[in-house]
């Protein structure tokens, strides 16, 4: 990644905020509930799996479970394509610049599920010396599924629980400075900050 | 991996196999036809985060055109460091986390581990302990394979048989939940027995789940064995000679389809694995050919014999008498002074445990021999001078699970 | 080869043959789904029980649980006795997003404060919501089941052996002289 490359990484920049246009705050209460509608039923889903997690993932998707049933699509080609993403595993050092990576190339709005107790907060791996503790380190989380690994029925709780929200949303309040949410120029920010170097 | 024979193996192979037919004749240069239309190699990188390597395994592959030169796995992506975080905990906490590296075949993990104290201990385990444990080995073996079943041909693009291998996984995991209460990490061995005695109505309920899978496994059978791209897209491709099995340590299910004929449940055996090899029930499943098909079908015909084993230990648990299936033990165990080595035949291959203790509460150290990470390591040898299209069969046959593979 | 279009035969076959069947898919939201009593979903907290005796603090591999107490003292009742010193639980709080649901806690536990109930829905936005204190511990306790009656072949748990023992001891009039008794 060039972002980590030493001596290169300039600092962040506070780029613009993603916004709707000057209409979105005058959009009638209607057309919010429509749009955010078609947002909740069609999530198409991009799943970062890592480990164990990630195959109680693929056991949600399949035929018992079958989330499609939520609205949730698990055919998205990569994240450029995908409006949420399931961190399913232990998230790594090493791995974690790659889920900042892909997390960046979702296009707005965007939701994650930190699915399992190892994303949530490094879960058994509390005291490794190479795992992150917590993917919400890296990237904002919506929704925090527990369990180690959860169920295929607590995946299916968290969608539910994460299309009350996008239901409930209005977008504008979402990107608002200071709304809980992180703003661009900290995403965008480089994980480890190279040493300061004085010539 | 030294890197220079790799290189050197590589040039070999380029001037070998690297043509561009005979309509190239002419030309002098050794690829590509010409000094103007000299090829360059071309550095292509697969993973970490790859729909075609389940896991997080990253290839760094060297193209010559459609040809790979040569594969590099990069492993590491996945390295939680449990060796070093089993230093640190007691010996029922480390099973835990031994549940976890392969967490395809949670029950043989935490098996090596507590057999490996056990032995340490010189601890008897109660004969009912036995053979439940055998019977959740296999089953657990059971899931195992058929989530290699399912996920292979979806590498191979056929989305279907992952849907009924998982309803077969389904049926499998409510009885795994049932006991142990974990669907995947089942937590359910202990030092010197198992955590708790088995529900009323359990052998029953499993034999019914056994019986179940068994009736459905030909509709797997028929989907994947009767495609005609499944076979042309496995026959013949990746065969990996014995020589090189026994090169690289090369385990499991993946050997014995080279006729490599190795299973520590036949040559080492451990819990009732010697009395179910004399019945005739164990049978140890080999395939010569060595390709991507064989592997599979080693695998299918292991799940065969691994339901039947399990049907035998069900018979055996009805006809057990009473007893318990734990041992008491003491309020701070503490193994011995000393060291010990035991290994376990994981549904993915040869796993060992070597254990060394200080005699104190945690190990001094616990090292992990996991077969995925040897399994993996053939992958360059296997790779060089086949075509891109190839590698998703070769890699998706070697049957790993990355945590495994990373520890 | 084989005739054209037999492998099409073939797998439409197998879609009409799923087609008639009964699908296995749960539709979970609507209908919840049976659960096992042994199901590890979330540990519920028998409060009463809790002696703070702090084993399953120290035992928890991920150092999940969260005790707080402090020591009361009862006065001693009869002239001369002893006070009575109690502990008395001020926080105990188990962090959902670390545990790793091996159910160490609630085999150590002495006095039988911690149990397993197999619900899994809660799942939250905010990740310090995960950590669940006593009240909402206690709450969980209404959805604990009952354990599963166990395999007649296995032994006798010792909870029932130690019971009769007692009973029988209750029954049998007191042995005259040794006071200590049989063990």
């Amino acid at each position: 990644m060039t972002d980590l490359a030493p001596g290169a990484a300039p600092a962040p920049v506070s780029l613009p905020d993603p916004t709707l246009g000057p209409g979105s705050t005058l959009a009638p209460k209607p057309v919010r509930f429509v749009l955010n509608w078609g947002r909740a039923y069609s999530l198409w889903v991009f799943n970062f799996g890592l480990a164990c997690c990630a195959i109680e993932f693929i056991a949600t998707s399949m035929a018992r479970h079958d989330f499609i049933r939520l609205g949730v699509i698990p055919f998205a080609p990569g994240p450029r394509q995908a409006d949420l993403m399931v961190v399913s595993g232990t998230v790594t050092d090493k791995m974690a610049p790659a889920i900042k990576r892909l997390y960046e190339q979702m296009p707005e709005p965007k939701y994650v599920i930190s699915f399992g107790s190892c994303a949530n907060s490094g879960g058994p791996y509390w005291d490794s010396y190479c795992v992150t503790k917590g993917v919400d380190q890296i990237i904002p989380v919506d929704v925090y599924v527990p369990g180690c690994p959860p169920r295929p029925e607590a995946l299916l709780q968290g969608i539910v629980k994460l299309q009350e929200q996008i239901a409930g949303e209005s977008l504008p309040q979402r990107y608002a400075q200071g709304s809980g949410q992180r703003d661009a120029a900290s995403l965008r920010q480089p994980l480890i900050r190279p040493p300061e170097v004085t010539p | 991996m030294s890197e220079t024979p790799a290189t050197e193996r590589a040039a070999d192979l380029r001037a070998v196999t690297v043509g561009i037919g005979d309509g190239a004749a002419g030309f002098g240069h050794e690829r590509g036809g010409g000094v103007d239309l000299a090829t360059q190699d071309m550095v292509l990188n697969i993973g970490p985060q790859h729909p075609a390597t389940h896991g997080v395994l990253r290839l760094r592959l060297t193209l010559d055109g459609e040809r790979i030169v040569t594969c590099e796995p990069i492993v590491g992506y996945m390295h939680r460091g449990v060796e070093k975080l089993f230093e640190v905990r007691d010996y029922r906490q480390i099973i835990v986390l031994a549940n976890r590296h392969d967490w395809l075949s949670a029950f043989g993990n935490e098996l090596g581990v507590v057999m490996a104290v056990e032995r340490m201990l010189g601890m008897e385990v109660p004969v009912r302990a036995i053979w439940i444990r055998t019977l959740l080995a296999e089953l657990n073996r059971v899931l195992n394979h058929l989530m290699f079943m399912g996920s292979y041909p979806i590498e191979l693009g056929a989305i279907t048989p992952i849907f009924y291998a998982f309803r077969e996984r389904e049926t499998i995991q409510q009885v795994m939940e049932e006991v142990s209460g974990g669907r995947m990490h089942y937590m359910f061995n202990r030092v010197g027995g198992l955590k708790e005695d088995l529900p009323a109505g359990w052998l029953g309920r499993t034999s019914a789940a056994v019986a179940a899978v068994r009736s459905r496994l030909p509709q797997i059978e028929d989907l994947v064995f009767g495609n005609e791209i499944f076979r042309a897209r496995t026959v013949g491709v990746g065969v990996l000679s014995p020589e090189l099995i026994h090169a690289y340590g090369v385990s499991g299910p993946i050997a014995r389809a080279s006729g490599v004929d190795l299973d520590l449940r036949r040559d080492d055996p451990y819990l009732a694995y010697q009395e179910l090899l004399d019945d005739g029930v164990l049978r140890i499943v080999t395939r010569s050919a060595g390709d991507c098909f064989a592997r599979f079908d080693v695998l299918l015909e292991q799940v065969k014999v691994s339901l039947d084993v399990a049907d035998a230990c069900l018979t055996r648990l009805h006809e057990l008498p009473q007893g318990p299936v734990n041992v008491r033990l003491p309020k701070i165990l503490k193994a011995p002074e000393g060291s010990t080595y035991a290994w376990t035949e994981n549904p993915l291959g040869i796993n060992g445990y070597y254990l060394v203790s200080r005699g104190e509460k945690t190990p001094w150290r616990l090292k992990l021999r996991t077969a995925s990470f040897n399994n993996i390591s053939v992958l360059p040898q296997l790779l060089e001078g086949r075509v891109v299209a190839d590698m998703v069969a070769i890699l998706g046959s070697m049957f790993f699970v990355v945590g495994d593979v990373d520890k | 080869m084989t005739r054209l279009g037999s492998g099409l035969l073939a797998g439409l076959k197998v879609t009409w043959r799923n087609l008639v069947r009964r699908s296995v898919t749960q539709h979970y939201p609507d209908v919840k789904p049976e659960l096992p009593p042994r199901s590890r979903g979330v540990i519920a907290l028998q409060e009463e029980n809790c002696t703070v005796c702090m084993l399953c603090a120290r035992e928890c591999p991920a150092w999940c649980i969260h005790i707080d107490s402090h020591k009361e003292v009862t006065p001693a009742e009869v002239e001369g006795g002893r006070d009575r010193s109690h502990n008395m639980l001020d926080r105990f709080a188990i962090d959902f997003s670390l545990c790793m649901y091996c159910s160490i806690c609630i085999e150590v536990c002495p006095f039988d404060a911690l149990h397993w109930s197999p619900e899994f829905e809660y799942a939250e936005h905010d990740i310090t919501d995960l950590v669940h204190e006593k009240d909402r511990l206690r709450e969980w306790m209404w959805t604990v089941p009952p354990p599963p009656a166990l395999d007649p072949a296995g032994e006798e748990p010792k909870e029932i052996k130690a019971a009769e023992i007692a009973a029988a001891k209750r029954a049998a009039p007191p042995p005259p002289v040794d006071p200590a008794g049989p063990q």
